[in-house]
């Protein structure tokens, strides 16, 4: 299989990431694969302030050390891979889940000796037998469609806890929401 | 006077019982009274006190007693009559007495208990005919009288009814008491309650042979769900062995069952041997297909597909492959349970309001009926081995217990009182 390069992918990621929904089109719940040949453009760290200057200027800051909010990161998913939420009884991805997929491609792409678990989860409303099934889809889903980035699958593991580990005990819409996803473990 | 008693009668509401003709093939010997009065769906019952036989017998004969008035009184089968008659007289049983009561069966027996073993004498009487309908003698140690007293339930159900009764039959269901969820058991009334695993991981979706040798469930152990076989007589455990995910299984028979496996890609559903080996892929649809029952003879099964987007329930005959889809009802319909007759299905609706209730649909797809309404969120329906009842879980008390109702949905009731949650139960066909 043809080996993933982080660095030409990332570029794209950028502006994904800072780009409005209405800028990425996509064909309903399809996976649409992101295009990977894309010129690099910047990859130089912004300059230091100027009020540092007086101390040496730290190294450059690690991307994938620093916190991250936003789409896939919430107070169970603090990085570097984010999670990628899901509709009711859908394994379905998102335009969002999509972009989320292709930074964490990018990550896969940089951090060519690391590997990681995709767990598949649902929230407590759907039947729990249903519920691993589905759990299933989602985790399998999202590991192919990261293959299909150039991630090879031998570095992806996948598992459903359905709706047995809830990571958001709370019984609202939002916890529901908080519930479906496919959560990722750095191994 | 010494011949006097008084009996204490008792009505029970039951569900009409038809005796059908192949009752009758199957035992011809055997006859089979229709005890149930036109326009009425009920048996009026009649229970003596028992009788107590020499020095020492008086407290087995008061716990028999509680037992089986207790278990007769579970199925919802009988009605008791609560005023008091003379019924046993010099000159024999007033049977006239007894039909100025409504009583339509009239049951006596005596207990006697000698170091330890106890011998139960039944007698039970068609009160319209004046005529003894059976007589039996049951024997058994002290610590089994459950055991004594329920196997006169069972004769007496199924001398009424011709069917088969749920006295001596268990119920397997998980559990999270100890922090995991673990599988365990009970008797069909919710007794002695018994803990089957202790992975201290996650244990679910429990099924027993109908022989009740072998229990079928899946567990997260090995970190992943793993369909597992546990011969409960010696422990010997086989699993499926593959890849991906093997859950919610169900027998076909004592030596089959089917579950859902993932290896080849998509979620579809197989027929196993006992010692996990696959003996035939039984679905070819793309989706989750999920949750096998069978037909008693098992011919046919139900089950849940997902190949028009969303999950709905399934008939395919084993033969020809051939699959039909029998609910129609809402956007989301699953956990079928085909019932030991054979004619209905029952399964669990999400409804448009997002609550969860239990339905029953005949195997061909008509004469819906709703069970469960505005009661918290109601789930996992399993038959008992007679048909009259459901066993299911509910949240209407806030958490999740297990309930148990008519097939119609009346009489409905906990089970029991147990720490944690309670889910995913299923009554065995298996009898003592």
């Amino acid at each position: 299989m043809k080996k993933f390069n982080g660095v030409f992918v990332l570029p794209l990621l950028v502006i994904a990431g800072c780009s409005s929904d209405a800028a990425l089109t996509s064909t309903g719940s399809q996976v649409v694969p992101v295009p990977l040949a894309v010129a690099p453009a910047f990859l130089t760290p912004p300059p230091a302030p100027a009020a540092v200057a007086v101390t040496p200027a730290p190294p450059a800051p690690d991307k994938d050390s620093q916190p991250q909010s936003g789409y896939g990161f919430d107070q169970w998913q603090k990085g570097p891979l984010g999670d990628v939420f899901f509709a009711f009884d859908s394994s379905a991805l998102s335009d969002k889940a999509q972009e989320l997929l292709a930074k964490n491609a990018a990550w896969f792409g940089r951090n060519p000796s690391k590997s990681a678990r995709v767990e598949g989860h649902c929230d407590s409303r759907g039947t729990s037998e249903y519920n691993i099934a589905l759990g299933e889809r989602r985790s399998t889903g999202v590991k192919e469609y990261l293959v299909r980035l150039g991630v090879a699958s031998t570095r992806l593991e996948t598992v459903s806890f359905g709706e047995e580990r809830p990571f958001d005990s709370g019984k609202n819409s939002e916890a529901m929401a908080n519930n479906r996803r496919a959560h990722f473990i750095v191994k | 006077m010494q011949l006097t008693r008084h009996i204490i009668a008792a009505i029970f509401v039951f569900c009409c019982f038809f005796v059908t003709p192949m009752h009758l093939v199957a035992a011809p010997e055997e006859e089979y009274i229709i005890i149930s009065k036109t326009g009425s769906d009920s048996i009026a019952l009649a229970l003596n006190q028992l009788d107590v036989k020499g020095v020492g017998s008086g407290k087995v004969a008061n716990s028999l007693d509680v037992i089986i008035r207790d278990a007769l009184d579970f199925p919802g089968l009988f009605t008791i009559l609560s005023s008091q008659v003379t019924v046993e007289e010099k000159s024999g049983i007033n049977f006239s007495a007894l039909g100025s009561i409504q009583a339509e069966v009239y049951a006596r027996g005596a207990v006697a208990s000698t170091a330890g073993n106890v011998t139960l004498d039944m007698k039970v009487y068609s009160v319209g005919t004046a005529k003894l309908l059976f007589s039996k003698t049951y024997v058994g140690k002290e610590n089994k009288l459950r055991t004594i007293g329920h196997a006169f339930c069972a004769d007496l159900v199924e001398h009424l009814t011709g069917s088969r009764s749920v006295f001596g039959s268990k119920i397997v269901f998980v559990s999270n008491s100890t922090g995991f969820k673990e599988i365990y058991q009970c008797d069909f009334d919710g007794k002695n309650v018994e803990q089957l695993t202790n992975s201290r991981s996650i244990s679910l979706t429990p099924a027993l042979s109908p022989d009740g040798k072998y229990l079928a469930y899946t567990d997260y152990s090995t970190g992943r769900p793993v369909l597992y076989i546990r011969n409960l007589l010696n422990g010997k455990t086989a699993s499926s062995g593959k890849s991906g995910i093997s859950i919610d299984p169900a027998w076909r028979n004592g030596r089959e069952l089917a579950t859902t496996l993932s290896f080849e890609g998509d979620q579809e559903i197989y027929l196993l041997k006992i010692d996990g080996s696959i003996y035939r892929r039984l679905t070819k649809s793309r989706g989750i297909d999920l949750s096998p029952t069978f037909s008693p003879d098992g011919n046919k099964m139900a089950y849940v597909s997902e190949r028009n987007g969303q999950p709905q329930i399934f008939i395919q005959e084993l033969l020809s492959d051939e699959a039909r889809r029998v609910t129609f009802n809402g956007d989301y319909n699953t956990q079928p349970s085909w019932s030991p007759a054979g004619d209905k299905i029952a399964y669990t609706t999400c409804e448009n309001s997002g609550e969860f209730n239990i339905f029953t649909v005949g195997a061909d797809g008509t004469g819906l009926r709703q069970l469960t309404a505005q009661s918290g969120q109601n789930e996992s329906p399993s038959w008992s081995p007679d048909g009259e009842m459901v066993v299911f879980t509910s949240n209407r008390d806030g958490k999740k217990r297990l309930y148990t109702m008519s097939s119609t949905g009346k009489s409905q009731r906990a089970l029991f009182r147990m720490n944690g949650e309670q889910a995913q139960p299923f009554w065995s066909l298996f009898r003592k």
